[in-house]
């Protein structure tokens, strides 16, 4: 019983200071660093895992799981939340990045396009520019209820 | 763009350091004519085309209206952000006002609002469905709306009655400190909320929605009250 409650303390504080550390500071090179050490640990208990399966069990007991199987779900439960979490983060970011540059672009072609557009005998205040167009207007909105 | 004659602005109206914002979503169907309606009032409209696979761009090209082509869709918050962007960089722009392509806003609401900045009594102007006659809005909707205004804690700060009204009006000083990154839908409470922490005058004004067939089937679905509410909470805290 007190095992099982320490291991969903790991497993909880575990997933804790991953969305700590995912949302508040996920892009510093500090917690880049980090991110590469745990990858590096996952990989060597994996191989460790798979050499001595007997030692997982062994670390398993005590830490209050069943089998060392059980013990290897819950901590892949953790490592996929945090790949899940990165993968959002790191989507985020790119969307900003499309973002400011594809509103750069809009605003470049923009001003070109309004300048030619608008400036040329039009515009001499909205007011005529809306009474010219006003029959289109009609035209169109006939033509749109047609189909 | 210089107006090669202010004077006659003047008599026409007052409004020519007022920019109308739309962002415009596959609304090929009425936009040439929501804002033609709006040109009537408003001479100085820029509309922000976010990628619409139909004509809509065409059909604001008919229009008077200046035009911003996104060349990919980037969702009704990024829009807001480049019309808003596009707006304060024409000389004379004071006043922006953020208007729904659907035509469920109405110019006279507007007005009031740009009245109400230009007395500087404020310098955000928010619509509200709310505050007067609230039976124009769907039952369904009405419910969510409101918790969604008593719920949110910056909401409430600010006494809002309705958070997610796409009709609101910035004057110079507000349009220039408002950095929307939230690129979809969560845009209006990520709006809320800047506000909330910012140090301008905001105030809500009672305004008429045009719920038609039109407007309701365009509607965001209430299930993307759940989209809203994930991207608010993981949105990346301290960013510059």
């Amino acid at each position: 019983m007190k095992g099982t409650l320490l291991i969903q303390l790991i497993l909880l504080l575990g997933a804790g200071s991953m969305l700590f550390l995912f949302i508040w500071r996920w892009h510093t090179a500090h917690t880049r660093a980090w991110k590469r050490i745990a990858f590096f640990v996952f990989v060597v208990a994996n191989v460790y895992a798979v050499l001595r399966p007997d030692d997982v069990t062994w670390v398993a007991h005590h830490l209050g799981v069943g089998r060392g199987t059980d013990l290897v779900l819950y901590l892949l439960v953790v490592a996929v939340s945090f790949y899940a979490l990165n993968t959002y983060m790191r989507f985020r970011s790119l969307e900003k990045q499309v973002t400011d540059l594809a509103r750069a672009v809009a605003l470049r072609d923009a001003m070109l396009l309004n300048s030619e557009r608008l400036s040329s005998g039009q515009l001499s205040g909205g007011h005529l520019v809306t009474e010219s167009l006003d029959p289109q207007a009609e035209v169109r909105s006939t033509a749109s209820s047609s189909s | 763009m210089t107006r090669p004659f202010p004077h006659l602005g003047d008599a026409v109206n007052d409004y020519h350091d007022t920019w109308l914002v739309i962002p415009v979503y596959n609304e090929g169907q009425v936009i040439a004519d929501v804002v033609e309606q709006a040109l009537k009032v408003f001479p100085n409209i820029v509309c922000v085309n976010d990628g619409s696979s139909d004509d809509s761009a065409e059909r604001i090209l008919g229009t008077g209206a200046h035009l911003v082509q996104h060349p990919v869709n980037l969702g009704q918050g990024a829009a807001l952000q480049t019309g808003l962007a596009y707006a304060l960089a024409q000389p004379g722009a004071e006043f922006f006002v953020t208007f729904d392509a659907d035509g469920q806003h109405q110019t006279p609401d507007a007005e009031t609002m740009v009245a109400l900045l230009r007395s500087d009594a404020a310098d955000v102007v928010l619509g509200s469905r709310f505050i007067e006659q609230t039976e124009q809005v769907p039952m369904l909707k009405r419910v969510v709306l409101r918790t969604a205004a008593a719920v949110s804690p910056t909401a409430r700060r600010l006494k809002l009655t309705d958070s997610h009204n796409g009709l609101r009006s910035l004057n110079r000083k507000a349009a220039s400190q408002l950095r929307i990154t939230m690129n979809g839908m969560a845009h209006a409470s990520e709006i809320v909320g800047l506000l909330a922490h910012s140090d301008l005058r905001v105030t809500e004004v009672p305004v008429d929605i045009l719920y038609t067939d039109y407007s309701r089937a365009k509607g965001q679905s209430l299930l993307n009250g759940v989209n809203i509410l994930f991207d608010i909470s993981l949105r990346e805290r301290g960013r510059r």
